[in-house]
């Protein structure tokens, strides 16, 4: 048989199997990794995009230098806007090129009598770039004890956090995910130098307090939700160089108020009663249970280097998402049905090429997205309906260039037709689909959803045509396609 | 056979109107611009309620926000789109936390996005478009000739631009969806041009063969006008079932989908083919024969 010499049948072979394989982990209850995601429009559930402040980074930044800079070479230094300004007069001959860079900093300008210096762009941008991915793990940790293993939380751009939870959320982990959490400890005092004032708005508890922390939560080790007297508490403890602090802190402070201040808030103010060795200690406010286990995990998880603003959140309930897919379902299988009846009546048998090339097109589509475990949203679906459109033109264009091709006594109006129409369907495909690729690499959200299924379609519509439309019009006599002119 | 070429005066005309139209729509009416570009709430819920009825309801939960309610078409679902103020923070929870106490409306999806962030998507969206197009003038320059990848593009940009207009006067939420259907437009509009460019460059191609560009120009048209007409119609069949049958929040695409189709069309025989000619294309061909 001439038919198995032909490389398109056994390529037309090999792409039914190759959609078979890809295609079956989507049908299997397995955590195969090759399988269609489906956005959270499609499946509902809660995304969350997060942003850590650049601006406050830099600022806890030059802090930490102004400070390196006193512990280390014993240079005083203030800081003015995004700059660090040293005075002259002081010996600035251990501050060469070398040890800058070290700091990732550049000598900006020196005038007479002080010397300006910057952070290094590039540093600084890695430094925020590093941020954002230790942050990643912090918001993992907090988020963790949801235990939703389809959960998933990646860095996107410079200084942003995706986070996106399918299905529905009982906890609000809102509270969880926008706190820095930075814990600190500071003594009551008298006084109106280096003070100032904490006030809980809730309780009215107020309570005058050194400026400088006395302990951070840096040294935290531990923190759990606990019960004191049947109302929710907070215990943590220290680590080694934490309990020795706290241990000295409170013997000399026994009698005082000692502040425990949450992001600039107070939450309560405790009087030492008793020197505390060990660094277990326990705190109290009003606390709702939500609320306790709350604050338990986000001081386990650590504190975020900066400020942390949910720029953009969504929740999607399951049925609109259900309810979408099933009218996307049906509305491709009706076009589907209404453009085959459509080319069937118009083309003859050449239309049930048409038919079987959108199935198979669509198939292929499914299958590339399955190995890509590309995530199929929504406006992913329009796109798919598009790829239908895309693959009938495609045959049209054939079709119509090889009855043309009868028109004007073509030698080979089978294989000639089909090759000039390909050229025309190559540049016009290629061109939608470089189009399509710039869309995915600066789009965002349904932009990006509606790009990728684009691609793929394109593609898939291009292979189909080329390998499984071509192999039909071979093998079926031309008196039968339809397509010649009686 | 018809002579398209005849008719490029009138179309060029036609399409100054229309741009103008257009450049005063979005002037005086303005774009109805979603919460993508300009930040704030949007909420979906399913209802039997009115408009007015919700409109109150939303209203009352902070009176400083301005409130647009909006039904989708064919269904018990709206669309309520609130404007972003002070306390953003909690707000959607306090809308949840009130609305969970109706009977008759229920929260099928809720959206924040920032102010600040949504500049962030319209700087984006505008990248993503223009570096697309960049990149489809290039390909058609080195495909074909830079006058071609001119009258693509100008083609394109109407398109474009029209399809904005279209969304002005029948005051269709502009939101990144609809930046998908842009450049679905765009892509769909340029597929249509090159597939008659490609013709027309065949036809130049053939050697021995007295140049007659409005001639071939009136050629390509017409020897692709089955495939035009047959690729609209399916591709519009297509869309029409998305419209009947979309997600109730993405109806509105297809049908400037729809209008991009048409206008898309339009477009390449009339405005871009023709525009070849008047580029004074005939030189190059000329030039290449002696």
């Amino acid at each position: 048989m001439s038919i198995l010499k032909k490389w398109r049948f056994w390529s037309s072979l090999l792409i039914l199997l190759f959609c078979y394989v890809a295609i079956t982990p989507n049908f299997q209850n397995n955590d195969s990794s090759n399988k269609i995601n489906y956005g959270l429009d499609i499946q509902g559930g809660n995304s969350f995009l997060l942003e850590l402040s650049e601006d406050v980074f830099k600022n806890n930044l030059l802090l930490k230098i102004v400070s390196q800079l006193e512990l280390d070479y014993n240079l005083r230094s203030i800081i003015n806007g995004d700059q660090i300004e040293l005075n002259n007069s002081q010996d600035l001959s251990k501050l060469n090129n070398q040890v800058l860079q070290s700091m990732g900093l550049i000598l900006d300008n020196k005038s007479e009598t002080t010397s300006t210096i910057v952070l290094d762009n590039q540093y600084f941008k890695k430094s925020i770039s590093d941020m954002t991915l230790n942050a990643v793990e912090i918001i993992r940790s907090r988020v963790d004890f949801l235990g939703n293993k389809e959960l998933s939380i990646q860095k996107t751009g410079l200084n942003r956090i995706l986070l996106e939870i399918p299905g529905n959320l009982d906890q609000n982990v809102k509270e969880l995910i926008s706190k820095t959490a930075k814990l600190n400890f500071h003594i009551e005092k008298d006084s109106y130098i280096d003070t100032f004032v904490l006030e809980n708005t809730d309780t009215g508890e107020f309570v005058r307090v050194m400026s400088r922390p006395s302990l951070t939560g840096d040294y935290l080790q531990d923190a759990s939700l606990q019960y004191d007297n049947n109302s929710p508490v907070v215990s943590f403890s220290l680590n080694k160089a934490g309990a020795d602090i706290f241990g000295d802190l409170t013997s000399k402070n026994v009698g005082k108020r000692i502040a425990i201040v949450l992001d600039g808030s107070l939450i309560s103010a405790p009087v030492v009663r008793d020197t505390i060795s060990g660094g277990a200690g326990v705190i109290s406010g009003n606390f709702t249970n939500e609320e306790a286990n709350n604050l338990a995990i986000i001081l386990k998880s650590g504190s975020l280097p900066t400020d942390i603003t949910i720029i953009q959140e969504k929740q999607v309930g399951p049925s609109l998402g259900k309810e979408g897919v099933t009218k996307g379902v049906y509305a491709s299988v009706i076009a589907l049905i209404a453009i085959t009846v459509f080319m069937i009546a118009y083309y003859k048998v050449s239309g049930l090429f048409t038919a079987i090339s959108i199935v198979i097109c669509l198939l292929l589509l499914f299958s590339l997205m399955s190995l890509m475990n590309a995530t199929l949203t929504l406006p992913g679906v329009i796109g798919i309906v598009l790829t239908i459109g895309m693959c009938v033109d495609a045959n049209v264009l054939v079709y119509e260039r090889i009855k043309e091709n009868f028109i004007n006594k073509s030698d080979d109006p089978k294989n000639d037709g089909f090759n000039s129409a390909f050229i025309t369907i190559l540049d016009s495909n290629l061109t939608t689909l470089f189009a399509a690729v710039f869309l995915f690499a600066f789009g965002f959200g349904p932009i990006r959803g509606f790009s990728i299924s684009l691609i793929i379609g394109i593609f898939s519509s291009l292979v189909v045509t080329y390998v499984i439309l071509k192999f039909f019009l071979e093998i079926v006599p031309i008196n039968r396609t339809g397509l010649k002119l009686k | 056979m018809i002579d398209f070429f005849k008719y490029r005066k009138i179309s060029y005309i036609a399409s100054s109107v229309f741009i103008i139209i257009t450049i005063l729509l979005i002037f005086f009416k303005g774009l109805n611009l979603g919460i993508d570009f300009k930040g704030g709430f949007n909420v979906e819920v399913r209802s039997d309620l009115n408009n007015q009825d919700l409109n109150s309801i939303f209203s009352q939960i902070d009176s400083s926000r301005e409130v647009i309610v909006k039904k989708e078409l064919s269904s018990n679902v709206f669309s309520i789109r609130i404007e972003s103020g002070s306390g953003d923070k909690v707000f959607l929870d306090v809308v949840k936390d009130k609305i969970s106490n109706l009977q008759n409306v229920e929260i099928l999806m809720s959206e924040y996005i920032e102010p600040t962030f949504s500049k962030d998507l319209i700087q984006n969206s505008l990248y993503a478009l223009l570096s697309s197009i960049l990149v489809i003038a290039f390909y058609i320059w080195i495909r074909f000739d830079w006058q071609f990848a001119f009258a693509g593009i100008m083609a394109l940009l109407h398109d474009v631009f029209l399809a904005i207009g279209f969304m002005s006067l029948f005051n269709i939420e502009f939101n990144l969806t609809m930046i998908a259907a842009i450049l679905l437009i765009a892509g769909y509009s340029i597929n249509d041009t090159i597939v008659l460019f490609d013709r027309l460059r065949t036809l130049t191609s053939k050697e021995d063969v007295k140049i007659n560009l409005p001639l071939m120009i009136n050629n390509s048209i017409f020897l692709n006008l089955r495939r035009t007409i047959l690729t609209s119609f399916t591709t519009i069949l297509a869309l029409v079932c998305l419209v009947i049958l979309a997600p109730v929040n993405l109806t509105e695409m297809p049908i400037v989908f729809i209008f991009g189709v048409l206008i898309g069309t339009y477009s390449s025989i009339f405005l871009a083919l023709p525009t070849i000619s008047v580029l004074n294309y005939e030189s190059v061909l000329k030039s290449r024969d002696s």
